[in-house]
């Protein structure tokens, strides 16, 4: 099914185009889902189902929903009703729900066809994937590990809330101490300046 | 996996777990002192495995990873160079107003993928190995999150480096589409071997994509724009580390890559690697004329440096693999040196990397101040010292090849970088400014674990400087591994 594929990349290209295009951040998100869907519907149609799976599972699924929860927390404020309003104008939505229609109307077609759906030679079970990963990869899933590990330590250091040092060791938290410590946080945040040559 | 296929893997087993202990006792008890010796313990331990692994060499681990003669000498190197870096980081983690022992975690983990790189022998290793090297450098580089200049480094080097590894990633993915392998040794046999060989635009564009990836780890020009900002930001230990052990196992990675196939690089990618040197040490060397601050003075002359090991490396034969570790190691000795005393040095919560800092600074602290300059001879290529060595090694094995155009850009470029380095060295023998304008001298205690540290690194860049044979038959041995 060259079509379905050729359809669903014009897809992902051009809601990734828009997706880095875009001001407003939700906008901006719900191109992004629709590339990522349209990538899932490509690896389908190329014979793997199961990366197909993960990617709407992992990507449009879990990983999306984190970034609207963000975005969403950091528009709390007097303008959050106004901004969650702008996201039901049509100007927002009729776009991403125009690419997404297109990707239904290939989902649907590829039920109707029923066998012959896949362009690659053949297709990749979840236990081929899972015999690879677990057989001649398996060191690469543990430096994958390894590579989260590092991420996670990073992103724990780097976002964690201003301490300093004097309160962590008195273990004393008091009001007085903390504004301190933000104050601190915040003039560093101020005094910014770049030193590019 | 059998019992043999984990003693060759026990110096990575060792230094991963090494780095879950670490995080582990965070959990438990912060001690900035408990996380440092943990870390130290575990480097030390993963050297000791070396040995095992030795026995159990050379061997293939599941066809990602290869233990060879020539993997295990340059994992030795790195887990030196880590330790070195720790040693000298502890007093200025000391001093910082942080949670200090995360970084010795990092620091475990960006070995482990410096690790993963010298002895991978496919594109999935070789893309893991990079990617735990840049995401714990990403935490390393940014680990003082209060102060602008680190933060400012970090998000530059997380876009600049998320950026090249989606070159690096979409050239594997065109590379594999073209030759339907993964294998870095087959891989090279497609663009080996001259008359040129058959590989469709696809696979040269994969070729290019996966160049400018690898070309952005090393700062090479064109791809060097990151290094100044960032060596300038980022903590002085972490800089360390960025110039000798992330550069240095990207080099020996692209050493093994290239010099594994018994042919000569093919005429497209020989021309790259050209330009890529010539640029390199033309502007490394140029840019560094003005600097006024010496990190992105260094930072400058790190680029160049690179510049030199690409011509060694584009030297053929066993002299090219040997005269590019021997350049290599004595560029990271030398570079951790001036780092490592750039950190003593630097008391108190402000570093001291203007040029003017080290103005008349001989007259305070004539020891570090000597060692200093040795250090920045050392770098120019001066007799005695382990960089004339290897600038002698990299011209005798680029002229036995007939590299002259870049043997004639090497000669240019280093008597112009020359230059430079002695207007660090004038700074730091000048006469101190007017008594009015200088605050009474700082007194400077140099740290037992720092100075130890020190130590060997001057001794071991005046050893290689004047009696290099015992360790030039060590890379002979370990060459030998390779071709």
């Amino acid at each position: 099914m060259a079509f379905i594929f050729y359809a669903s990349s014009i897809v992902a290209v051009v809601a990734t185009l828009l997706t880095i295009t875009r001001r407003n951040a939700i906008h901006a998100l719900l191109y992004l889902v629709v590339s990522l869907l349209a990538i899932a519907i490509d690896f389908y149609v190329m014979g793997a189902p199961f990366v197909a799976a993960l990617e709407l599972i992992i990507y449009a699924g879990a990983i999306m929903v984190l970034f609207v929860f963000v975005v969403m927390m950091l528009n709390i404020g007097e303008h959050a009703a106004e901004t969650e309003l702008d996201v039901f104008r049509p100007r927002a939505w009729l776009g991403p729900g125009l690419l997404a229609a297109v990707l239904l109307a290939e989902v649907a077609r590829l039920v109707s066809l029923q066998s012959g759906a896949y362009t690659g030679s053949t297709e990749i079970s979840s236990k081929q994937v899972a015999v690879a990963l677990f057989g001649p990869y398996v060191i690469g899933v543990e430096l994958a590990s390894l590579l989260l590990t590092a991420g996670l330590v990073g992103a724990y250091h780097l976002g964690r809330r201003a301490v300093s040092r004097e309160e962590e060791i008195r273990g004393v938290d008091t009001d007085e101490s903390r504004a301190v410590s933000r104050g601190a946080a915040v003039s560093a945040g101020a005094g910014r300046s770049s030193h590019a040559a | 996996m059998i019992a043999s296929d984990l003693v060759a893997l026990s110096p990575l087993i060792v230094l991963s777990s090494t780095a879950v202990v670490v995080m582990l006792s965070i959990a438990i008890r912060r001690d900035h002192h408990l996380a440092a010796l943990l870390a130290f313990l575990g480097l030390a331990a993963a050297l000791a495995s070396l040995r095992f692994a030795a026995a159990a060499s050379p061997r293939r681990v599941t066809g990602l990873l290869l233990v060879d003669g020539y993997s295990l000498f340059y994992s030795a190197v790195l887990l030196l160079s880590t330790a070195a870096v720790l040693l000298l980081a502890f007093a200025y983690m000391e001093r910082q107003q942080e949670h200090r022992e995360e970084f010795y975690c990092l620091m475990l983990l960006a070995a482990c993928g410096a690790l993963v790189l010298v002895s991978s022998c496919h594109l999935v290793s070789l893309f893991l190995g990079i990617e735990i090297l840049s995401v714990s450098l990403y935490g390393l580089i940014a680990y003082l999150r209060f102060q602008p200049l680190p933060l400012e480094a970090g998000m530059k080097y997380l876009v600049l480096a998320a950026t090249s590894s989606a070159f690096l990633l979409f050239g594997m993915a065109l590379l594999y589409s073209e030759t339907g392998s993964m294998e870095l040794s087959s891989l090279a046999k497609s663009y080996m071997g001259t008359p040129d060989p058959a590989l469709g635009a696809v696979g040269w564009a994969g070729t290019i994509l996966m160049l400018t990836g690898i070309g952005f780890k090393l700062a090479v020009a064109p791809f060097h724009l990151w290094t100044p900002d960032v060596y300038q930001g980022a903590p002085l230990p972490v800089t360390a580390f960025v110039a000798t052990v992330s550069k240095g196992s990207v080099f020996a990675l692209l050493l093994r890559w290239f010099h594994g196939a018994d042919s000569t690089v093919s005429a497209p990618v020989y021309w790259a690697f050209v330009t890529m040197a010539i640029a390199s040490m033309l502007i490394g060397n140029l840019l560094a004329l003005q600097q006024e601050n010496v990190k992105r003075l260094l930072a400058y002359s790190s680029i160049a440096h690179m510049g030199y090991l690409l011509v060694a490396f584009l030297a053929a034969g066993p002299l090219g693999i040997q005269a590019a570790t021997y350049y290599l190691i004595a560029y990271l000795v030398t570079m951790l040196g001036v780092f490592g005393l750039m950190t003593v040095l630097s008391t108190g919560e402000e570093e001291h990397c203007e040029l003017k800092d080290y103005r008349g600074l001989f007259w305070q602290h004539p020891v570090i101040s000597g060692l200093f300059a040795a250090m920045l001879l050392s770098l120019a290529g001066i007799p005695l010292t382990a960089g004339f060595l290897g600038k002698f090694y990299v011209i005798a094995a680029a002229a036995s090849s007939s590299l002259w155009l870049p043997v004639f850009v090497l000669i240019v470029s280093s008597t112009i970088g020359i230059y430079y380095y002695l207007r660090v060295i004038v700074a730091l023998f000048s006469l101190p400014a007017e008594a009015g304008e200088r605050e009474e001298p700082v007194r400077l205690t140099v740290p037992l674990e720092a100075s130890f540290s020190l130590a060997a690194l001057v001794i071991l860049l005046f050893v290689f400087g004047l009696y290099p044979t015992p360790f030039w038959a060590l890379i002979q041995t370990m060459s030998a591994s390779l071709g």
